[in-house]
This record gives structure tokens, C-alpha cells and sequence, in this order.
């Protein structure tokens, strides 16, 4: 949707993967605009905004996430958006082109206000994050954030870091007057985007139990305590491989897999789900970031050893042109050598090497293992040794 | 009919429940209820 907003996807409807017509025309009956006020899970029946009730045999629970507001007075104002669906999306889009906005500011900075951020850059906007904390997306390790702030910096994106917005108000100018705790800011557009929760209130008041985390609790099939009902998606848990724990990590595609999975156990063709072991990019402007397993910190919650180390090398070989600098960062368990977490940036090949060391994790390779892994060399994509090599190699000596 | 499948939202979860449980098992009903106005929508 941050693609979108910047005008990279111009057509909202290519956002839609399947629409209602063409879930109709597979036999699905669809309602749109419609809620559910609660879930009867005694009587197996649902309960419409409308008031009408709905009986089931089977239940699926897929109500996602809802975005965490920072209570700010004035958060409700024409102008203050989160991005959660895509109307959301298209309302923000829509307020840029009609407004004018010259100036916006978004509070938080985790990936999806980088994702803004790039893409309000792209339409010459001035763009200002507001970060309660020191440095941008604080699952990677420091060394890397300061590159992501850097990368802002460098792309004319204002900072505020360890700031917090206290009051929004109107002006008489049309615009948005923010008072933070380091002066007054005024911008067209103000975008939430402190993170999400998972939407799990009909569960929990249908008893539906939660896990630790907040979200629905399910097993492998997907399915909830309660007998008939299901979760999928960013309002339940899922499995990390690595850490062995259940976890909230709402990302689409680990949502599609599951729903799949509840599909084929609804639908009489069993399977389990796998797991997962958190892989995640995104791009900010010339930047690639993605990591994947777990970091220093989880590492320690699970009960492993962790040591670390950083090396930084090059996406393609020496000698080639367009040379572009990788950082890769990895985790390992000193106890086992097993690798538990890898974090990259760079300009190019950050997300590949991700998913090749995601692909580790999955199979719970050792360090010694990844240090010879057969991989894919040619000049324009890697150097012989390729940077996974060297940060392997580098961490074995801590071992 | 066969059994009723009801699915309570139909963002990338429950969009992928209602066509692959469909697609397994034709003679379900199913029933996907969506508050927005929009279905299956990649984020």
C-alpha cells in the first residue's frame, strides 16, 4: 500500500488480489460492510451488525490486526491517518492529490513508516519522522539502523528522534499544528504508524483463548481450543522453528500459508502447518534491509547462547563495476554452532541473502555449514567467496 | 448443501481459507463476512 500511496501502483483495484464478483463466481458468498458483533461459539452461530445471526458448522477467524494509536489529543483530525486497509490506503492517497500536502510527518519508525517515507519522498513531499526512540527499525542491530538513519538523512527525511507529539490541533490555516516535546511542527498529513495488535476481541468475548503474545492461540492445523474454530493470519500466533516458541509476527504471506492450511484441514485434505522462522524485508530508497530468525535478545529468552558477528563485504565481485557494500549480521548458538538469526543491508543483495540463510535456519544448519554452502557464484552477483561465507567463517571463531 | 463454513474477515487469512477450503471440498458453503469494503487485499 505504501507503493500506492506513492503512486509506484497507480490502479488501487491491482492491490485486490480476488474480488467479492470473483469469489461469488467460485460458489463463496460474500458479504462486504458487514460486521460481526460477536461469535456464539455454544450455539455455533455469529452475530451481524444488522442483528441477524448466522449459524456454522465450521468457523474461521481471520480479523487481523488493528493499529495501535498513540492517544494523542487531535489523533481523530481530517488529515491524521493509519494505514491499516485499503481504504485507508486510497484516503490517503486521495488527500494528497486534493489537499495539496507539501509537508508530512509519520509517528513511529518501524519498516511501514520507511516504506512512507520513501514513497512521500518520491512525491516531493516533506516528510518528518517522529521517533520516541534513538534510532529506525529496531529489530536490526544498531550498526544497520544507523545506516537506515543515514539513508534518511541522506534523502532529506527529518528526524525527530526520542521525541513524542502531545497535542494536534486545527490551525486556522487548514493545516496540522503538532506540539512535541521538541517544539511545534506543521504539516498537510500525519500518518500513524506505531505498529498493530492483533484483533482479537470477538475471539477472546467468544472465549476463544489467546496465547501470551494477544493473539488467537491455534496449533498446527490452524485450528483454535474451541472445537469447529479456526484462526489464520495476523490475529494468531505462529510457530518460530528457531525459537521453538508461538509468536505474533503478522506479515501477508504468513498469513496466505496459513489460511491455505485451514482450507485444506476445513476442506478434508489435512495438512500441518511448517512454521515459520520470521524472514522479513523491505526497501528504504537505495537500501535493501532484511532479516530473518531471531536476534541477541529472543536468543537469550529461548535459552541459547548467543554470540554475533558483523562483516561487512561486497554483493558482487571486487572487480566488477557497480560495486555495492552488504553488511550481514549472524547469530549463533554457542552451545550447538546452530545458527539462530541473520540481519543484512546494502544496496543490492541484502533480501537474496536473507532468503538463502532463511533456508538455513528452516533446515537448522550449523555455522560450520554455512560456511561452505554451494551457492550461486558469477562475478556480477557475488564474489567468490560470497559475504554469507565470510560472516560464517568470521563467527566460527567465537564459537 | 454440505456444512457451513463461516469465515470472519477476508483480508490475505481469510480470503486464502474460503478459496482453498472451497476449492478441497466444493460442496461447502461458505460464507465470508468482510467489515470494509474490500477483499484479499495485498498489503
Amino acid at each position: 500500500m505504501p507503493y500506492y500511496i506513492g503512486d509506484v501502483i497507480q490502479d488501487e483495484d491491482k492491490l485486490v488480489a480476488r474480488t467479492p464478483e470473483r469469489f461469488r463466481d467460485g460458489g463463496i458468498e460474500v458479504l462486504t460492510q458487514t460486521s460481526v458483533m460477536e461469535i456464539n461459539a455454544k450455539e455455533s452461530l455469529v452475530q451481524l451488525g444488522d442483528g441477524s445471526r448466522v449459524k456454522y458448522d465450521i468457523l474461521a477467524v481471520g480479523t487481523g490486526t488493528i493499529p495501535i494509536l498513540p492517544g494523542i489529543p487531535g489523533q481523530d483530525l481530517e488529515g491524521v491517518f493509519t494505514l491499516k486497509r485499503l481504504n485507508d490506503a486510497i484516503r490517503i492517497k486521495a488527500w494528497i492529490e486534493e489537499k495539496p500536502v507539501h509537508e508530512a510527518a509519520i509517528i513511529g519508525a518501524g519498516f511501514i513508516s520507511m516504506e512512507m517515507c520513501e514513497n512521500l519522498r518520491r512525491r516531493n513531499i516533506k516528510t518528518t519522522v517522529i521517533n520516541m526512540g534513538a534510532l529506525p527499525v529496531t529489530r536490526w542491530d544498531p550498526i544497520f539502523s544507523k545506516k537506515a538513519q543515514e539513508e534518511l538523512d541522506k534523502k532529506g527525511v527529518v528526524t525527530l528522534t526520542g521525541t513524542k507529539t502531545q497535542n494536534i490541533e486545527k490551525g486556522a490555516d487548514g493545516r496540522l499544528h503538532l506540539t512535541t516535546t521538541v517544539g511545534e511542527l506543521v504539516v498537510d498529513l500525519l500518518i500513524l504508524a506505531i505498529g498493530v495488535k492483533p484483533d482479537a476481541q470477538l475471539a477472546a468475548a467468544a472465549g476463544i483463548p489467546l496465547g501470551k503474545t494477544g493473539a488467537i492461540q491455534v496449533d498446527f492445523s490452524q485450528k483454535t481450543p474451541l472445537e469447529n474454530i479456526y484462526a489464520v493470519g495476523d490475529c494468531c500466533e505462529v510457530f518460530n522453528r528457531v525459537s521453538k516458541r508461538w509468536v505474533h509476527i503478522p506479515l501477508g504471506d504468513i498469513a496466505n500459508k496459513q489460511g491455505r492450511v485451514a482450507g485444506r484441514n476445513i476442506g478434508g485434505s489435512p495438512m500441518l502447518f511448517p512454521g515459520i522462522v520470521a524472514a522479513q524485508s523491505f526497501r528504504l530508497f537505495d537500501l535493501e534491509m532484511a532479516a530473518t530468525g531471531i536476534d541477541d535478545r529472543e536468543a537469550t529468552q529461548a535459552g541459547f547462547h548467543p554470540v554475533s558477528s558483523i562483516v561487512w563485504g561486497n554483493a558482487i565481485a571486487g572487480p566488477m563495476p557497480g560495486n555495492s557494500s552488504v553488511g550481514i549480521k549472524l547469530i549463533a548458538d554457542q552451545s550447538t554452532g546452530k545458527l539462530l538469526g541473520a540481519q543484512a543491508i546494502g544496496g543490492a543483495g541484502a533480501v537474496s541473502r536473507i532468503n538463502t540463510l532463511s533456508c538455513a535456519l528452516w533446515a537448522g544448519l550449523g555455522l560450520d555449514e554455512v560456511a561452505y554452502l554451494d551457492l550461486a557464484y558469477a562475478p556480477p552477483f557475488s564474489p567468490s567467496w560470497d559475504p554469507i561465507h565470510v560472516a560464517a567463517q568470521d563467527l566460527l571463531k567465537k564459537l | 448443501m454440505g456444512k457451513k463454513l463461516v469465515i470472519v474477515g477476508s483480508g490475505a487469512g481469510g480470503a486464502s481459507v474460503a478459496a482453498e477450503a472451497k476449492r478441497r471440498d466444493p460442496d461447502l458453503d461458505v460464507l465470508m463476512i468482510e467489515q470494509g469494503d474490500y477483499t484479499s487485499v495485498a498489503a
